[in-house]
């Protein structure tokens, strides 16, 4: 009697796996940010997407490092189609066999992005889609004079206004790499940059986290902070009077990248979508929305716009990329490190 | 044996509750502590905090503010208790409502009151601004001093109700015998009322201390990044640098702590009630 219920179900299964596929749309499984990120990501991309294919994307929520937990968990029998990093998590993941290289000829749209941006598909790794650049937050109301060099921090100009993060938070940790190379280190030697921040310490209030960051231009009269782009439009949707400045040193940066995730169905699919990201109107859409800068260069932005995103040959080339995999080397000591250094 | 059925039917749920979201985790935190990068045991996160002068210090201002902390809580709790305790039973009730009343509120939200109040610009350091006693630029917040504050706020009630609890069964006639034998009203409270509250102030301060030594929202909030306390130590480790090894070995760390600080207590109150 059992047996012959199993038997059935089985025939069942067998059928509706049969009949389901042509009745079903194809499906794509992709990873986002959440919060604002993933509203704007909706929007611009998975929305228009899935109307212009007539797909379905299903989207799930996970930063970065969990992404690729859960894409090592998944090795076997992978998830996603396709998986968004924004730490450099793919150079891990690339070397690790669990997403697939794309060729440029591929994606329609590799042709028109900066060589920065494809520079990855060689080593197996997915395309740049935008990029968070890291330079000078500063308070043009308050400020005695607008910054222009990461060196300007050191400014007795600017004593007791000036704001850093702590390296726990990956602008934090970013900004404090560009100090460091800006007085001679790199990140196998910190020693300068450690020496650089103990003498900023006493006059210069240390935060972790974004808001706190603007509690500091709000409340507590705070003039220059190394931090990201898109946090200084945050800052002035909230009706504070903050400018962004590249540090003539050069801008270091958060990738973000899209990947094609190994081992699935889908690949075709997964790469229109990758493409999609790439292409000059989605990238305008996120400089407007969150003043990510584009790596399309046939993205058009209007003037405004233009100023407060990195644009234009002659900005994209100020921008520099610290090797993600020493970076995730360093990190933890690092951290601790800088936690003994700024503990009172 | 029916009765002890029942009561274990009736236990049961807590005690799978219990088993379930403390003791399991207990014992995770536990093994974590001692495996070691290769899987092995190891004593190495244990070695790492104890012989590194940084995280002694952790543990020194962890310890050095909660005494302070539970210091004032007890100096500030046991007249606000006696008052209590003798007052008509009406004004003691809404004495009590006013003391229960900010625990209503959340502790994140209550030290981002604090935050106004301490912070540039804020109530004191403007007040003292314009007082003349301090620049325009001061500021209490990543002070030690705020954080003593904040968590003197949040832990006051626990101790004013503990002393209370005991006053409220001090006998009336013990202090009437001894005015009437000549002595003083604060010779009565410091020969009479304080002996007899001991053990409530014993209690109420014992608590104030083991929840100060773990607390973590108030000190990294109010504190901020520059003052670790032991349990901002431990977040650190465990969300930013994700070393779960090292945070399971400071928690196992913090919570041997906390047993030795409750060891006389529980002894005292043992003898007491059993």
């Amino acid at each position: 009697m059992f047996a012959r219920v199993s038997q059935f179900a089985a025939a069942l299964a067998v059928a509706t796996a049969l009949v389901t596929p042509a009745a079903a749309k194809d499906k794509l499984v992709i990873n986002s940010y959440g919060g604002a990120y993933e509203q704007i990501h909706r929007k611009l991309v998975i929305e228009p997407f899935m109307k212009k294919y007539d797909v379905d994307v299903q989207v799930v929520t996970a930063y970065s490092a969990d992404a690729l937990a859960q894409l090592r968990a998944q090795k076997a029998s992978p998830q996603f189609d396709v998986i968004h990093f924004s730490g450099g998590q793919e150079v891990v993941a690339a070397r690790e066999g669990l997403i697939s290289p794309v060729k440029a000829e591929e994606l329609p749209n590799a042709k028109d992005l900066y060589p920065f941006a494809t520079e990855g598909l060689s080593r197996g790794e997915g395309p740049v889609h935008a990029v968070a650049a890291i330079g000078l937050l500063y308070n043009k109301d308050k400020a005695p004079k607008k910054p222009a060099r990461w060196a300007d921090l050191w400014d007795p100009a600017y004593k007791d206004h000036i704001v850093l993060t702590d390296l726990s938070n990956s602008y934090g940790l970013l900004g404090f790499l560009m100090m460091n190379k800006v007085k001679g280190g790199d990140i196998k030697n910190p020693e300068p940059g450690f020496t650089a921040v103990k003498d900023l310490l006493d006059s210069a209030v240390v935060v972790s986290t974004s808001p706190e960051m603007q509690q500091n231009f709000a409340q507590n009269d705070a003039w220059v902070a190394p931090y990201a782009q898109d946090y200084a439009y945050t800052l002035r949707k909230a009706g504070l009077p903050i400018e962004f400045v590249q540090g003539a040193e050069g801008t270091p940066a958060v990738y973000l990248t899209a990947n094609l995730v190994a081992n699935r169905p889908n690949h075709d699919l997964a790469k229109k979508f990758i493409d999609f990201s790439l292409s000059a109107e989605v990238q305008e859409g996120w400089a407007r929305e969150l003043r990510y800068s584009p790596t399309n260069k046939a993205t058009k932005l209007d003037d405004t716009l233009a100023k407060e995103v990195v644009y234009g040959e002659q900005a994209v080339s100020g921008l520099i990329r610290f090797d993600p995999v020493e970076v995730d080397a360093a990190r933890a000591s690092l951290v601790e490190r800088w936690k003994k250094l700024i503990a009172r | 044996m029916r009765d002890r059925i029942e009561d274990i039917a009736l236990a049961g749920p807590g005690i799978l509750l219990l088993a379930l979201a403390f003791v399991l985790p207990l014992v995770e935190m536990l093994r974590l502590s001692i495996v070691g990068a290769d899987g092995g045991v190891t004593a190495e996160h244990f070695v790492r905090f104890l012989s590194d002068p940084y995280y002694l210090g952790v543990v020194w201002r962890t310890i050095y503010l909660s005494l302070l902390i539970t210091i004032i809580c007890a100096a500030v709790g046991f007249p606000l208790a006696y008052v209590m305790a003798r007052v008509s039973p009406q004004m003691r009730l809404w004495l009590i409502v006013l003391i229960i009343l900010p625990l209503m509120t959340s502790v994140v939200v209550r030290t981002f009151g604090w935050m106004v109040v301490l912070g540039r610009g804020g109530l004191i350091p403007f007040s003292l601004w314009k007082l003349g006693f301090v620049g325009r630029n001061f500021t209490l917040m990543h002070t030690e001093a705020a954080i003593v504050i904040g968590m003197v706020q949040v832990l006051l009630p626990f101790t004013a109700l503990s002393i209370l609890g005991v006053v409220m069964k001090i006998d009336r006639r013990l202090e009437e015998a001894a005015r009437t034998m000549g002595a003083s009203f604060l010779a009565t409270l410091r020969s009479v009322v304080l002996p007899l509250a001991m053990p409530g102030i014993l209690a109420g301060s014992l608590l104030a201390f083991t929840l100060s030594v773990s607390s973590f929202v108030t000190p990294s909030l109010l504190g901020g990044v520059r003052l670790p306390v032991v349990a901002s130590s431990i977040y650190d480790a465990a969300t930013k640098t994700l070393e779960w090894n090292f945070a399971a070995a400071q928690s196992v760390i913090l919570l041997i702590g906390v047993l030795l600080a409750l060891t006389p207590y529980i002894r005292l109150s043992g003898r007491r009630h059993g």
